[in-house]
């Protein structure tokens, strides 16, 4: 347990003490905030078209601009975590060391997390600067923090296992983009087809899933989806990482 | 230097009609004549040192690793007894580094059991590796760490109690003698300090087993001595488990010597008995005043003298080389033949032949140039620059 930590705490001071860490969490910032400049602008001056949209619940889900950057920054993030170590051979140091597989792949899990955390406290901001021009309803906050927790659990996860299977950081990137492209092509594939099918893809859609948070609903097939997909992607992370044994 | 590789020559020389047929590998009789002087040897040495080293702290039986289509490690056993300092000698390529991450668990055998301190890596690994202090080949480090910090996390990851990681991190830094450099970011360090930072790392936890891979590698020869003083002075403490292909290292800081190649074991035991074993010639220099027929007149019946390789006058010197016998005490029976004759002795020092020799003859296969192509083959696990040693170590005795 405490060697998860310890791994996790130096992956996260090792971040914050690269250059990379500022560019990325400072185009972040950016995006977000032309996103959520757009849309209290937009609903500025057409407040009567907005209905039950607030500029809030388009910013945490509503639109593209929301899924958009993820897939840029989900990969920047978790890409070096596992691909890093073996690239540069101090996966061999990691390793034997008395620790396990098992808290080497929840450490690195860890600090993404904490990555994930740190991309969306900014936010925090908006909802600030929204409530002191009108009414926000804290609860419906709240559940889009929710939301935006749970797509982050599934992503690194996503991302962790992408860097555990690649030698090479930008194949680990490319992999986790791909992947999670899929993935935001498929819950589109709900406004195409029909009866099951359709039902099928609603379930696996990031978007109706975000969409249903960022109005306060909190649905717990949504969370169960998002856990069952990151136990998944550390269980294989973790076998990853075990088979190198193996291997040449 | 030159003399030894005069002594390597000779033994290729003297040794190739034996090995006609075939290379180390294919011809059965080669292999088996010296397989079966280490199987002596070995056998009089586990008389001979009896429980010294009570338990065996490393234990490798019947190892192999394949890689794809080769078969890098082949079947290797050997033993490492607590306290020892024991060297782990092979040519690029031979599989010492493959060897050494099977007994760290970096890697899993194809086949066979390594045990640490009596735990099966296989089964406890992690049991196992708390065991061990690990430098691995190269010193892989997080280059934007500083090197304190980074001490702090191995401490920590190894399990070093909280309370003690600080002590720890300064008796390391202490020991690897990079307490200098404690506050500096490790992408800046040169290669030597980086080595070292390394070597605080595999002491850090202040492991009972000591494994190192290289770890003179691109250091000065200042560094050199350090680092195998700080080696030699575990004897007895620490068991340490170093790999080089370095031989005045071995010769300066190893009690005992496991030599493999490709992949096989080859050789075993302690490097001056290996050097009797299998070192070729064993030679008497000397330089005298006389003339050259007063001399040849004196060595004509000395005890131990098996030949006088070269005797000559220059000036109102003579110099000579003489072949004896490596059992006798032949310099001393030279010494009293000459004194005896009235005849002035300027200088006598006795050749051993090098631990370069023994390398030679047991690492020199008939197709070297199907070694040379494996070595290339393996190139990226064991990649380094022979590292010209400037201090010459070759033992030698000055009467």
């Amino acid at each position: 347990m405490r060697s998860t930590f310890v791994i996790a705490s130096r992956e996260v001071r090792s971040f914050f003490a690269s250059p990379m860490a500022y560019v990325v969490l400072m185009v972040w910032t950016l995006w977000s905030g032309l996103s959520y400049y757009f849309f209290a602008s937009l609903y500025a001056m057409n407040g009567s078209q907005a209905g039950t949209d607030t500029p809030l619940s388009s910013f945490f889900g509503g639109t593209i601009l929301f899924f958009l950057p993820q897939l840029v920054f989900v990969p920047v993030l978790t890409m070096r975590l596992l691909a890093d170590e073996r690239r540069s051979g101090s996966l061999e140091l990691l390793l034997t060391a008395p620790v396990s597989e098992v808290s080497v792949v929840l450490g690195k899990y860890l600090a993404a997390m904490v990555f994930w955390v740190a991309l969306w406290l900014p936010s925090l901001l908006y909802v600030w600067i929204t409530s002191r021009f009108g009414a926000v309803d804290m609860g419906t906050v709240a559940a889009s923090y929710v939301g935006i927790l749970g797509i982050g659990v599934y992503n690194m996860a996503i991302g962790l296992l992408a860097s555990a299977l690649a030698r090479n950081q930008m194949i680990a990137a490319v992999m986790t983009f791909f992947f999670l492209g899929g993935l935001f092509l498929l819950g589109i594939g709900q406004y195409v087809f029909m009866d099951a099918t359709r039902d099928i893809l609603a379930y696996l859609s990031v978007w109706s899933h975000m969409q249903d948070f960022s109005k306060g609903i909190v649905d717990s097939r949504d969370l169960v989806y998002d856990g069952s997909i990151a136990v998944l992607a550390l269980f294989l992370s973790v076998r990853a990482l075990a088979a190198r044994r193996d291997a040449a | 230097m030159a003399f030894n590789t005069w002594v390597v020559t000779c033994a290729a020389v003297i040794h190739r009609p034996r090995r006609s047929g075939g290379g180390i590998h294919s011809g059965p009789r080669g292999l088996s004549m010296s397989l079966r002087r280490v199987q002596a040897w070995t056998k009089r040495a586990s008389t001979k040192r009896p429980r010294q080293f009570g338990c065996h702290v490393i234990e490798v039986s019947g190892l192999s690793k394949r890689y794809a289509s080769r078969l890098a490690v082949d079947e290797i056993s050997f033993s490492v007894g607590e306290g020892e300092v024991v060297g782990f000698l092979g040519p690029n390529g031979a599989g010492k580094s493959t060897t050494l991450r099977m007994i760290t668990g970096f890697l899993a055998p194809s086949r066979g059991q390594v045990k640490v301190a009596g735990i099966d890596v296989d089964v406890d690994p992690i049991g196992a590796r708390r065991m061990i202090g690990y430098m691995p080949e190269g010193v892989p480090l997080y280059p934007e760490m500083r090197v304190a910090e980074y001490l702090r996390y191995r401490a920590a990851l190894k399990g070093v109690p909280r309370r003690e990681v600080s002590s720890a991190v300064e008796r390391s830094l202490d020991q690897a003698a990079v307490d200098d450099a404690a506050d500096r970011i490790i992408g800046q360090l040169s290669k030597g300090y980086r080595q070292r930072v390394g070597l605080a790392d595999a002491l850090v936890a202040d492991p009972p087993i000591v494994i190192l891979d290289e770890p003179s590698s691109g250091l000065d020869p200042n560094q050199i001595r350090q680092v195998r003083e700080l080696l030699r002075g575990f004897a007895g403490q620490k068991t340490v488990f170093v790999s080089t292909h370095i031989l005045p290292e071995v010769e300066a800081i190893c009690e005992r010597v496991v030599i493999i190649h490709e992949g096989k074991k080859v050789g075993e035991g302690a490097p001056h008995e290996l050097r009797q074993q299998f070192g070729g010639r064993h030679l008497v220099r000397l330089v005298g005043r006389g003339s050259l027929e007063a001399f040849r007149r004196a060595l004509a019946d000395v005890e131990g003298l098996r030949e006088i390789v070269a005797l000559e006058a220059e000036a109102d010197r003579v110099r000579g080389t003489l072949e004896v016998d490596p059992n006798s005490d032949a310099s001393e029976h030279v010494f009293t033949a000459v004194a005896a004759a009235g005849l002035l002795l300027r200088e006598l020092h006795v050749e051993e032949a090098s631990l370069e020799a023994v390398f030679g003859e047991l690492t020199t296969s008939e197709e070297q140039a199907d070694a040379g192509a494996d070595v290339d083959a393996d190139a990226d696990v064991e990649e380094r620059d022979p590292g010209g040693d400037p201090e010459d170590d070759s033992p030698e005795e000055s009467v």
